[in-house]
């Protein structure tokens, strides 16, 4: 059998992707998901575990233990006394995702020996979800403009370096970027189908969203006015009939989103109003958390203005952001067009008629982005957290950069029409490289320090140190101390201060061979032979107690980023 | 676009590599042990940087009497260590007198236009033989006694060389983060709900008696009840000062012309209703 050549290849693909966007795109889409997961999970055993991790083990562990007492036995699960024993610990959070990373854990770790470490049993769901989300931002890609933007998409997404960090956790972040990118996707499918499977899917991925973390809350406020707009002249046929008509993927997701949200919750499923009104009301004041920005500590809102902006230009791609904003221009040129051409219309004007569209997807878009990144321009709102929190935005800045891509792309290959097809596959070639290797280059030099790590643009690591932002939270970087000072330097049974590291996030780095099982964590620098301190600027003042209880400021070693101070470790003179 | 990536990508490869040996630390800190005096500062910039330039130094260049200086005032000269072409803020009005540069580390010695020598750091006295505190109408005694420290919240370290009082109030050296969260080496004394007594004996006066004073930084933040700190020679006021939250490391400084060249006990009263009044202090006469 003869083997295709290189231009005959090239032929197939791109006759590929002249066919009707379907199955072979899951397929495209899992690949890409599942080479994403491979990474993720190759990687994970260099990431320490966060504190909002270990609380999310244990949780993890009680939920997956009433799952399987519901497996077990039955009705005797359902009790209220056997419920809240088990769905009582960190119910300030939905519990979906915790309850998938108890199952994870206690399948594929404890019973099936799948994975040899528990903790990749507990990140194995948050890590599918970064998966899921690649998967879902290239569909959405290749349906709304074609396979080319929906390719780079996902590949944009998948290399910024936040989002490549938090995929690794089990944490809810990554998971509702997944949740919020799926919703807005099955929404617009709605939209486009029109029938009852839709629909409902619709309000079932609501539902695990709202399942998944608060952000949910806001999703309506995209996913509504997109709605109405698109079925406008429906709506205003009916209400001149004297009806009412509300597109149905709304109903379902006023609907079945809330009953979704409450099966899955069986902590609501006794005394619920009371305890989801405790739930929101403990959102509505949350406790603040301090976030270093332009070298200056926050502790509670107002977020200065150029907060998330900056922090987008320091965090994303440059070349990411270069192409999401050739691609917004590209899709506010065509939003102007129509404006422009029904303005004129209205005006009884002679124009011409802008080819529509009528799922209105960069209405969509735009509304899903605005909606995802607007509460942090709020004044109530506090600078907690960081770039995290704004992850949901991320699928469509990495839409728009496709988009922005598959314009280059196509430029490109128009003003090489002369040359051989094969010239012009090698130089598209040559442009996904160019456009890639250096999100790749700097998303892979960022881990696992992928909250310190800044961007080129701002000067990398070290320019982010200098511009005073945040260098990390959540104390997960003792292990990197451990792994490069600790573990070879400390004295046998030392006691180590572990600063901002839980108990729980030590004692599984112990369990997990990641730290010496004889080093003893201590709670204060005055009872230790080592003391941790992960510098984050109100994390100062730790630093300073140590000088005293130690009685030295000068550090044994200090793990570090590209010569930025990460983690200082001391020891007791 | 593909010059944007490309260009990105160069930056990226080019900000990785430049990350400053540790032998270019270790260059300039044998320059500066050569060349500092005890009275000089040595500081590192930039700020970000301290802890490498604490790390490579060592606990004798870098001291902590420079390291959480009250301010830089005292030192007639500085040796400001660098990397990335940064430079010590409170510096920038110094005259650079040299320049060295050892690989990507840069050593510049600059002189102090004004400099204001101390006479007696109050900071230095906080031992037996003297200070005298007591709180109420009790003496505290002095007492070797482990350190207290902790995590996040916990307020600066209680050394474990220091003034008891009964109740729990007491005074010693410790380093405090003020509101920028930038250490500073002072008298811990937080007046627990009362009045603390200090008496420092046979300070040698000169024209002013000058200092800082702060709470920890997150008791700044409870907006409590204000410190009022009175200084007195002999039964006469020097003066009061009061410390509200939100203030950070005050200036205070009094006039001490009259005493000037004597040696006298100086008290200083440090009253507060407050709960979580972590306050801390330093003066010096000059």
């Amino acid at each position: 059998m003869r083997l295709p050549s290189a231009s005959e290849a090239w032929s197939a693909w791109r006759r590929g992707f002249a066919a009707p966007i379907g199955w072979r795109d899951h397929v495209v889409g899992a690949a890409l998901a599942l080479t994403y997961l491979t990474w993720l999970l190759t990687t994970a055993g260099a990431l320490g575990f966060t504190r909002d991790e270990t609380f999310y083990f244990q949780a993890g562990t009680q939920y997956a233990g009433w799952w399987r007492m519901l497996f077990e036995h039955g009705s005797e699960a359902l009790r209220q006394g056997a419920i809240d024993p088990s769905w009582s610990y960190n119910h300030e959070h939905p519990a979906l995702m915790k309850s998938l990373f108890g199952i994870s854990e206690y399948l594929l770790h404890q019973k099936w020996h799948l994975l040899a470490d528990a903790s990749t049993g507990f990140r194995l769901p948050g890590m599918a979800c970064g998966a899921a989300a690649v998967w879902t931002t290239y569909m959405f890609g290749a349906r709304a403009w074609n396979r080319r933007s929906g390719v780079a998409a996902a590949v944009f997404f998948a290399l910024m370096p936040r989002v490549f960090f938090h995929a690794h956790l089990a944490c809810f972040d990554i998971p509702i970027t997944a949740m919020w990118i799926l919703c807005v996707y099955v929404h617009w499918r709605a939209q486009d189908r029109r029938n009852i499977g839709w629909a409902l899917a619709t309000g079932v991925v609501f539902g695990l969203a709202l399942e998944t973390k608060l952000n949910s809350w806001f999703l309506p406020f995209a996913l509504a006015p997109h709605a109405l707009f698109v079925h406008r002249h429906a709506i205003a046929r009916s209400l001149a009939a004297g009806r009412l008509s509300i597109p149905t993927s709304l109903v379902s997701m006023a609907v079945v989103g809330p009953l979704v949200f409450l099966a899955l919750w069986p902590y609501l499923w006794n005394d619920t109003f009371a305890r989801v009104q405790w739930y929101v009301e403990f959102h509505l004041h949350h406790e603040y958390y301090n976030m270093e920005f332009l070298g200056k500590n926050y502790f509670g809102p107002p977020s200065p203005k150029g907060y998330l902006p900056l922090m987008v230009l320091a965090t994303v791609p440059g070349v990411t952001l270069l192409l999401f904003g050739l691609g917004a221009v590209d899709r506010a040129i065509a939003a102007f067009r129509r404006l422009s051409a029904w303005a004129r219309r209205l005006l009884r004007q002679p124009a011409d008629t802008p080819r529509g569209d009528p799922l209105e997807t960069d209405l969509l878009l735009f509304l899903s982005f605005a909606v995802a990144v607007g509460p942090f321009f709020l004044p109530t709102t506090p600078i907690f957290g960081g770039t995290k929190h704004w992850l949901p935005a991320y699928p469509v800045l990495a839409l728009v950069a496709g988009r922005g891509f598959d314009l280059v792309a196509s430029a490109m290959r128009s003003a090489f029409l002369a040359l051989s097809e094969r010239r012009r596959a090698t130089a598209e070639c040559a442009l996904w490289a160019s456009v890639f290797l250096a999100p790749l280059a700097v998303t892979l030099h960022s881990f696992p320090f992928g909250l310190s790590s800044y961007v080129p643009l701002v000067g990398g690591t070290a320019g982010g140190a200098d511009l005073g932002l945040n260098r990390q939270f959540w104390g997960f970087t003792s292990q990197n101390a451990a792994e490069e000072f600790l573990n070879a330097k400390a004295p046998r049974g030392a006691s180590v201060y572990i600063h901002d590291t839980t108990w729980d996030a030590w004692a599984r780095m112990q369990q997990e061979g990641r730290v010496r099982r004889d080093l003893h964590p201590v709670g204060s620098p005055s009872e230790a032979n080592e003391a941790l301190v992960e510098h984050e600027l109100h994390m100062n003042e730790v630093d300073y107690s140590i000088w005293v209880a130690l009685g030295t400021d000068a550090p044994a070693y200090i793990v570090k980023h590209d010569g930025v101070p990460i983690v200082s470790v001391y020891e007791r003179r | 676009m593909p010059a944007a990536g490309l260009l990105e990508l160069g930056a990226h490869a080019a900000q990785t590599q430049a990350v400053v040996p540790g032998r270019d630390w270790e260059a300039a800190r044998d320059y500066v042990s050569q060349h500092a005096k005890p009275e000089d500062l040595v500081a590192f910039a930039p700020r970000w940087a301290d802890p490498i330039g604490r790390e490579h130094f060592g606990p004798a260049i870098a001291t902590i009497e420079r390291e959480a200086r009250p301010d830089e005032s005292r030192f007639p000269r500085a040796f400001e260590v660098s990397i990335r072409g940064a430079h010590v803020p409170a510096l920038r009005t110094w005259r650079p007198s040299a320049e060295q540069h050892f690989g990507g580390v840069a050593v510049t010695t600059l002189e102090n236009p004004a400099p204001l020598p101390i006479i007696d750091d109050l900071v230095s006295a906080v031992r037996p033989d003297r200070m005298r505190v007591s709180a109420g109408d009790r003496e505290c005694p002095f007492v070797h006694m482990p350190t207290q420290s902790g995590g996040l919240g916990f307020g600066p370290a209680i050394p474990g060389d220091r003034f008891g009082c009964p109740g729990g109030a007491f005074v010693g050296v410790s380093v405090v983060a003020d509101l920028d969260y930038v250490p500073h080496r002072c008298i811990y004394a937080p007046p627990s709900g009362g009045t603390v007594r200090l008496r420092f004996l046979g300070v040698r006066f000169g024209r002013a008696l000058s200092g800082h004073h702060a709470l920890y930084v997150e008791a700044e933040h409870l907006k409590g009840a204000p410190i009022t700190v009175t200084f007195s020679v002999g039964g006469s006021t020097l003066g009061t000062v009061v410390h509200r939250d939100g203030e950070g490391w005050k200036q205070f400084e009094f006039d001490t012309g009259p005493l000037s060249g004597r040696q006298e006990d100086l008290t200083a009263d440090i009253t507060s209703s407050g709960e979580r009044r972590l306050y801390c202090f330093e003066a010096a006469t000059r």
